[in-house]
């Protein structure tokens, strides 16, 4: 098979296979025939491993995207955080609105303004841990994360701030 | 482990030799295992072992889907590469799975064949 052909092949792998394969599959597959076989079944091999990835044995899985940065607890608690923040005002509003028909404002900060202000100042450290954890190994994808952890926190605040609660 | 082996679809498999392809045996892991018993190889040389030994060409995507998942199981190692080739050598733990799906399919074999000799 033509060496070009062998790396176009090769190249249509996950990098994190061809990572750990890329080299030797392409030089084996530049040793034998380049028929319509040989080719179909490379197609069918990579799309099946973009489908059903191989991981483990000496196989390092990227542990530095943003979904696998999603995955780690200081990558969605704070998200999470904000998101039982704001579903806890929201309950709160339609509690109030079912009673009395209006939006409730109660001077004395009750239980729930409390739970809403520790969820919403504790995660803060969390993020400050998740950026100085990853900013250095992957920028990109923790700049993701962050961007996502601040706009879950001003959601969170949104009802707050818009409605004077 | 060796009940989590899972036998594999044959239809990556290039057979060039019999169009028919009956009388071949196409389970890609197990090839590679059986071919690595004797010394370590690496893939161009797997492939000719494969097709000396049942007759079915391993297309090289198949055969590198086989290798991946036969080392990620621990079942073959890599050895250090040799210029741009890479070649690998079955573990204990494949020599026992090994072991284990051959006699199994020797027990089949020898029982299905037993039900063909009244015919």
């Amino acid at each position: 098979m033509k060496q070009r052909l062998a790396r176009m092949l090769t190249r249509l792998y996950p990098p994190v296979w061809r990572e750990r394969y890329g080299e030797e599959f392409e030089a084996m597959l530049a040793m034998g025939p380049g028929d319509l076989g040989t080719v179909v079944d490379s197609v069918w091999s990579a799309l099946r491993e973009h489908v059903n990835p191989t991981r483990g044995g000496r196989m390092e899985q990227d542990t530095k995207t943003f979904a696998a940065l999603m995955r780690r607890p200081s990558g969605y608690l704070p998200v999470a955080m904000s998101l039982a923040a704001f579903m806890m005002v929201l309950s709160a509003l339609a509690v109030g609105l079912a009673r009395g028909g209006a939006i409730v404002r109660d001077p004395d900060e009750g239980s729930i303004a409390h739970l809403f202000q520790l969820l919403m100042t504790v995660q803060w450290p969390i993020m400050l841990f998740f950026a100085m954890k990853w900013m250095r190994h992957a920028p990109r994808p923790t700049l993701g994360v962050l961007g996502l952890q601040a706009a879950a926190w001003l959601a969170g605040c949104a009802p707050v701030y818009f409605l004077h609660l | 482990m060796c009940d989590n082996y899972v036998m594999r679809s044959t239809r990556n498999v290039v057979n060039n030799e019999d169009s028919s392809g009956l009388g071949h045996y196409s389970d890609p892991p197990l090839l590679v295992l059986a071919s690595l018993a004797n010394g370590p190889k690496h893939g161009h040389a797997m492939i000719e072992d494969i097709v000396r030994l049942s007759g079915t060409r391993l297309g090289p995507g198949t055969l590198y889907g086989a290798i991946a998942r036969l080392e990620q199981q621990g079942w073959i190692a890599p050895l250090p590469p040799e210029e741009r080739r890479r070649p690998y050598r079955i573990t204990a733990e494949g020599l026992r799975v090994l072991r284990a799906r051959l006699t199994t399919l020797h027990q089949f074999a020898k029982a299905g064949l037993g039900r063909l000799e009244p015919l």
